[in-house]
C-alpha cells in the first residue's frame, strides 16, 4: 500500500492574464510519505495547491486521484475525494466567536447529522476525540477562539483537518506562526499520520524543518518543478534548486562595530511588571538580532521602543540622550522606525501604489503647506525601489501586483525614506522567499548609516544570516548573547528553550 | 481571454459615462425641452443640496465609515436658521454661525461615540439621526417656521429671512449661474484638493485602505476618524443653510429623502471611471446622474410615486456594476 501514488499531477498549467503561473507541472504524492514543496514567493506553489484542492477549475493538464482522472468543481469536491487542506491564513479556517469545541466539531455542527436542537454534550465529546490525539487535551474547550493565540488556532485547524482521516493532507506553511515546542508536537503527529499511510504535502520556507521530516522534496521555480530531491537532503542543495545560486557568506564588517558610539542603550528597562530589568547596548552600524520563542518578550520590547507601550521603569537612550515616547509619531520623529510583523495586516495599504505605500509615514517631508509635492515623492520612491531591488513594472504599480517578497521590500523601503537612528524589524522574513530575504538582509546591512538595526525573529537561521550579534530573550529576560564570529547553535537553542526558573538561577 | 480582459476593463472605466450619455440622448430626443440651458440649470439647482451632502459623506466613506445623520443634520440646520432669524430676529450671519457650529458639534459627537465609546459607525449615526430629527421639532413645537407663525407661548413670530442669507440660496451670478450651483462646484474642488492633493487626504485614504498600517506609520487614526465625521456634519449643516435660503422658511419636512439621495450619489460615484473608491468627482457626477434621470423621467410624465423605486434600481445596479465586475477581475 505505502509508496503508491494517491494523487498525481500531470502536466498542469495555468495562466492569469498574461502571466504564466504554472507550466507543465507534474508531480505525485504517495501514501505514507511526506512530500515537501519549496520555492521562492511567486514560484507557483500557491497556485499548484489551489488547483489540487479544487479552488481553480480552469487549468490545463490532469489531476489523478487513485488512478482516476478527477476534475474538481469546488474545494468541497476535493474534500470528498480525501484531499484536506490547511491554508496559511488560519483565521479563515476558524469561526472567531465560537468556542474551541464548536470549532473542532464544526463539520458535525454544519452537517445534517446535527439535529435542530444542538446537543452540547455531543459536541464536547466529538471535540475531545479530535483534540486529544493532537495533544490538545489540556486546552480549555469552552474558550472562545478569538481569545486563543495564533499558534493555538493553528493547532486547532490542523487537528480538525487530521480528524477527517484524509488521503492527502496539504499543509501550507503550518509552522509560520507557532513556536518550536508546538512544531515538535506537529511533527510527531505528522510522522504518526505518515505511518498510518496518509500522503502529506508540506509547504514551508523553513528548509531545516523540511530536511528533518520530508521524504521527498519538489523545488519549484518560475512556475515549473525545477527538481525533485530524495533523502538525504542538504539545505544547500534545496536552496540551489530554488534560487539557482547561493551566495556563500554575507560580507560582514565585524569588529568595527564594537568600538563605535552607542546608538541605543537600555538601562534597567522593565518592560512588564514582574520582569527583570534589561540592559543592552547597540552600537552604530551594528545589526543586532534578537531571537526567542513567541512570548519571550521581543514584541513587547519593540512596542516600548516604538512608543506603543509605556515601560514600567528604567530608561531608553538614543545616541546618548534619554527618550520616552507618548505616541508612535514621537518615536518616528525621534528616528525610531519599525517594520511590523505580519505585513498583510500591519503594513501594506492594499489599494495604494508602491510609491504611496513607501511614503506613508513621511508625508510631511514630501509636502509643503499640506500639499503633496508629487515630483519629489516620485523621485524618492524611484530611488528606493531601484536600490532595494523591487521587481515591479514601475513605482506607480499597485502593491497588490507584487509577490510577497517584493511587497516586503516595499515595506522595508518605507522605513528607509528618512535616515533612522534605530530601525527595528519584527519578523521581517515571514513568508518571504530566500532571494528577497538575502536582498533585504544585505540592503539593511549596507544602509545602517549612523544608526543601528535590530532584527527580531524566532527563526535562528534568519537571525544568524543577518546579525552581527545575537541576543536570546526568554521569559522577558536576556538569556544570553553571542557575536556572529563565534556562533554556537546548541548554546543558542539552550538559552531559547530554558525554563524561566533555571534562567533566573543561572543569572543570579 | 486577453481580449475579454480589455473589454471588461473598458467597461469598468467608461461604462457609466456611456450609460449617462445614452440616457441624456434618449431624453433629448424624446423631449427637446430637456436639452435647453434653462433646464440644465434647473437640474443642477435641483441636485445641489444632496450633492453637497454627498461630498461631505465622502469623508466617512473614505475611512470605511458611514454617516447616516447627515440628512437630519441638514434639516436641523434649516430649522435653526429659520428660528434664529424669524423667531429670535437675529442677523443672517448669526444664523449661519449657529448652523455651522451645530453641524460640527453633531459630527464631533458622532466621532467621539464611534472612536471612544466604540459604537459601530452605522449604529452611532443611525441613533444620532433619530436624535437630531427629534431635536429639530422642539423649538417650534413641531410646526414649520415662517413669518407670522404663532409660537407655543401665544406670540406671533415677527422676524424675516435676512436678504443676504437668502442670496445664498436664491441669488444668481451674472443673472445666470445660481449661487448654490457655484457653491456645489466650489466645495467639490475643495474636497478634491483636500483628498487627492494634500497629505491629510492621503492619510484619510491610507486609513481606509489599512487602518492598522496607517497607525503603525504614525498616523493619529482616531483623530482622523473624528475629523471625518466633523467634516461631514459641517458640510451637511452648510447644505441645510443653502436649502433654508432657497425655500425661505423652516419646513419641518425638508429633510425628506436627502440622506438617501446623498448616499446614493456618493455610492454611484464609485462606478464613475471605475475608480471603485469614494471620490468627489464621481460623487458630483453621481448626483447629476440622479438629477438628470429624475428630471428626464418627470418630463416623460413618469408618476412621482415611481421616483424612489427607480432611484433604488439605479443605485443597486451601479453598486452591482462596481463591485461585481471589479471582484471578478481578481
Amino acid at each position: 500500500m505505502n509508496g503508491e501514488a494517491i494523487v498525481k499531477v500531470e502536466g498542469v498549467g495555468k495562466s492569469f492574464g498574461a502571466t504564466r503561473a504554472l507550466d507543465g507541472v507534474s508531480c505525485e504524492f504517495r501514501r505514507g510519505e511526506i512530500t515537501a514543496l519549496v520555492g521562492a514567493n511567486g514560484a507557483g506553489k500557491s497556485t499548484l495547491i489551489k488547483i489540487i484542492c479544487g479552488y481553480y477549475e480552469d487549468y490545463e493538464g490532469d489531476i489523478m486521484v487513485a488512478g482516476n482522472r478527477a476534475r474538481f468543481q469546488s474545494t468541497k469536491d476535493a474534500y470528498k475525494n480525501g484531499i484536506q487542506t490547511v491554508h496559511q491564513s488560519i483565521n479563515q479556517g476558524v469561526v472567531q466567536n465560537m468556542t474551541v469545541a464548536e470549532n473542532l466539531a464544526l463539520e458535525y455542527l454544519l452537517s445534517d447529522e446535527c439535529r435542530f436542537f444542538v446537543d452540547n454534550g455531543e459536541i464536547l465529546a466529538r471535540a475531545r476525540a479530535i483534540a486529544e490525539p493532537m495533544g490538545l487535551g489540556d486546552m480549555d474547550l469552552g474558550r472562545k477562539v478569538e481569545d486563543l493565540s495564533q499558534s493555538e488556532r493553528q493547532l486547532l485547524v490542523i487537528a480538525r483537518a487530521i480528524a477527517s482521516d484524509p488521503a492527502l493532507l496539504i499543509l501550507d506553511e503550518p509552522t509560520s506562526s507557532i513556536s518550536e515546542r508546538e512544531t515538535e508536537i506537529l511533527f510527531e503527529k505528522l510522522a504518526m499520520l505518515r505511518d498510518r499511510g496518509v500522503a502529506i504535502l508540506y509547504v514551508s520556507h523553513r528548509l531545516h524543518e523540511i530536511t528533518r521530516i520530508a521524504d521527498r522534496v519538489y523545488a519549484m521555480r518560475d512556475g515549473r518543478i525545477s527538481s525533485m530531491l530524495e533523502k538525504p537532503f542538504h539545505v544547500k542543495q534545496i536552496v540551489t534548486a530554488m534560487v539557482g545560486t547561493v551566495k556563500e557568506k554575507l560580507d560582514r564588517a565585524c569588529g568595527a562595530a564594537s568600538c563605535a558610539e552607542p546608538s541605543l542603550e537600555l538601562r534597567d528597562l522593565v518592560v512588564e511588571e514582574g520582569n527583570r530589568p534589561l540592559n543592552l547596548t547597540v552600537r552604530r552600524g551594528e545589526v543586532l538580532g534578537i531571537t526567542g520563542l513567541i512570548g519571550a518578550g521581543k514584541t513587547e520590547l519593540a512596542e516600548v521602543l516604538f512608543g506603543i507601550r509605556k515601560p514600567v521603569s528604567g530608561s531608553v537612550l538614543i545616541d546618548g540622550v534619554e527618550r520616552s515616547f507618548d505616541s508612535i509619531r514621537d518615536a518616528i520623529d525621534a528616528g525610531v522606525h519599525l517594520v511590523p510583523e505580519d505585513r498583510a495586516n500591519n503594513a501594506v495599504v492594499n489599494d495604494f501604489s508602491i510609491r504611496h505605500n513607501i511614503t506613508v509615514p513621511f508625508l510631511r517631508d514630501y509636502s509643503s503647506f499640506g500639499m503633496m509635492r508629487r515630483g519629489r515623492e516620485r523621485k524618492r520612491a524611484e530611488e528606493l525601489v531601484s536600490s532595494i531591488g523591487v521587481k515591479c513594472s514601475g513605482e506607480s504599480a499597485d502593491i497588490d501586483s507584487l509577490s510577497g517578497g517584493n511587497q516586503q521590500k516595499v515595506v522595508v523601503a518605507r522605513w528607509l525614506v528618512r535616515d533612522f537612528k534605530v530601525l527595528i524589524l519584527d519578523e521581517p522574513f515571514q513568508g518571504v522567499d530566500i532571494k528577497s530575504r538575502r536582498d533585504i538582509g544585505e540592503y539593511i546591512r549596507a544602509n545602517t548609516g549612523a544608526g543601528s538595526a535590530i532584527v527580531l525573529a524566532t527563526d535562528l537561521d534568519e537571525i544568524i544570516e543577518i546579525a552581527d550579534r545575537i541576543v536570546v530573550m526568554n521569559s522577558g529576560m536576556i538569556a544570553g548573547e553571542q557575536g556572529a564570529d563565534a556562533i554556537d547553535r546548541d548554546l543558542l537553542l539552550h538559552w531559547t528553550s530554558q525554563r524561566p526558573e533555571e534562567l533566573v538561577q543561572e543569572r543570579a | 481571454m486577453q481580449r475579454n480582459d480589455k473589454v471588461q476593463k473598458a467597461m469598468i472605466r467608461y461604462g457609466f459615462v456611456v450609460v449617462m450619455a445614452v440616457m441624456i440622448a434618449i431624453f433629448g430626443i424624446a423631449q427637446p425641452v430637456f436639452l435647453t440651458w434653462s433646464n440644465m440649470f434647473s437640474i443642477l439647482l435641483g441636485v445641489t443640496v444632496y450633492a453637497i451632502l454627498a461630498l461631505g459623506e465622502t469623508f466617512p466613506l473614505v475611512i470605511n465609515g458611514m454617516d447616516l445623520s447627515i440628512g437630519a443634520t441638514s434639516a436641523l440646520s434649516v430649522m435653526i436658521a429659520s428660528y434664529s432669524m424669524v423667531v429670535l430676529r437675529l442677523s443672517g450671519v448669526w444664523a449661519f454661525v449657529f448652523c455651522m457650529a451645530l453641524g460640527a458639534l453633531i459630527g464631533l459627537c458622532n466621532g467621539l461615540l464611534i472612536v471612544k465609546v466604540k459604537i459601530p459607525d452605522l449604529l452611532t449615526t443611525l441613533g444620532m439621526m433619530f436624535l437630531v430629527q427629534g431635536v429639530q421639532l422642539i423649538p417650534s413645537g413641531g410646526r414649520s417656521i415662517g413669518n407670522g407663525m404663532v409660537l407655543p407661548n401665544g406670540e406671533t413670530a415677527s422676524g424675516v429671512f435676512d436678504p443676504g442669507f437668502k442670496f445664498l440660496g436664491q441669488g444668481r451670478f451674472f443673472g445666470l449661474i445660481p449661487v448654490p450651483v457655484l457653491f456645489m462646484f466650489l466645495i467639490a474642488v475643495i474636497v478634491f484638493i483636500v483628498l487627492s492633493l494634500t497629505r491629510w487626504g492621503r492619510t484619510f485614504y491610507a486609513i481606509g485602505g489599512n487602518s492598522e498600517a496607517a497607525r503603525l506609520a504614525g498616523a493619529n487614526v482616531n483623530r482622523y476618524r473624528i475629523m471625518a465625521y466633523v467634516i461631514s456634519g459641517s458640510i451637511a449643516a452648510f447644505a441645510g443653510v443653502i436649502l433654508a435660503a432657497r425655500i425661505g422658511r423652516g419646513d419641518v419636512s425638508s429633510g425628506g429623502t436627502l440622506l438617501m439621495d446623498a448616499v446614493g450619489s456618493a455610492l454611484i460615484g464609485y462606478a464613475v471611471l471605475g475608480v471603485q473608491k469614494p471620490n468627489p468627482f464621481g460623487t458630483i457626477v453621481g448626483a447629476i446622474f440622479l438629477g438628470v434621470l429624475m428630471n428626464g423621467l418627470t418630463m416623460l410624465n413618469l408618476p412621482y410615486y415611481w421616483q424612489d423605486f427607480i432611484k433604488g434600481c439605479v443605485l443597486v445596479a451601479a453598486l452591482a456594476f462596481t463591485f461585481g465586475l471589479s471582484k471578478k477581475k481578481k
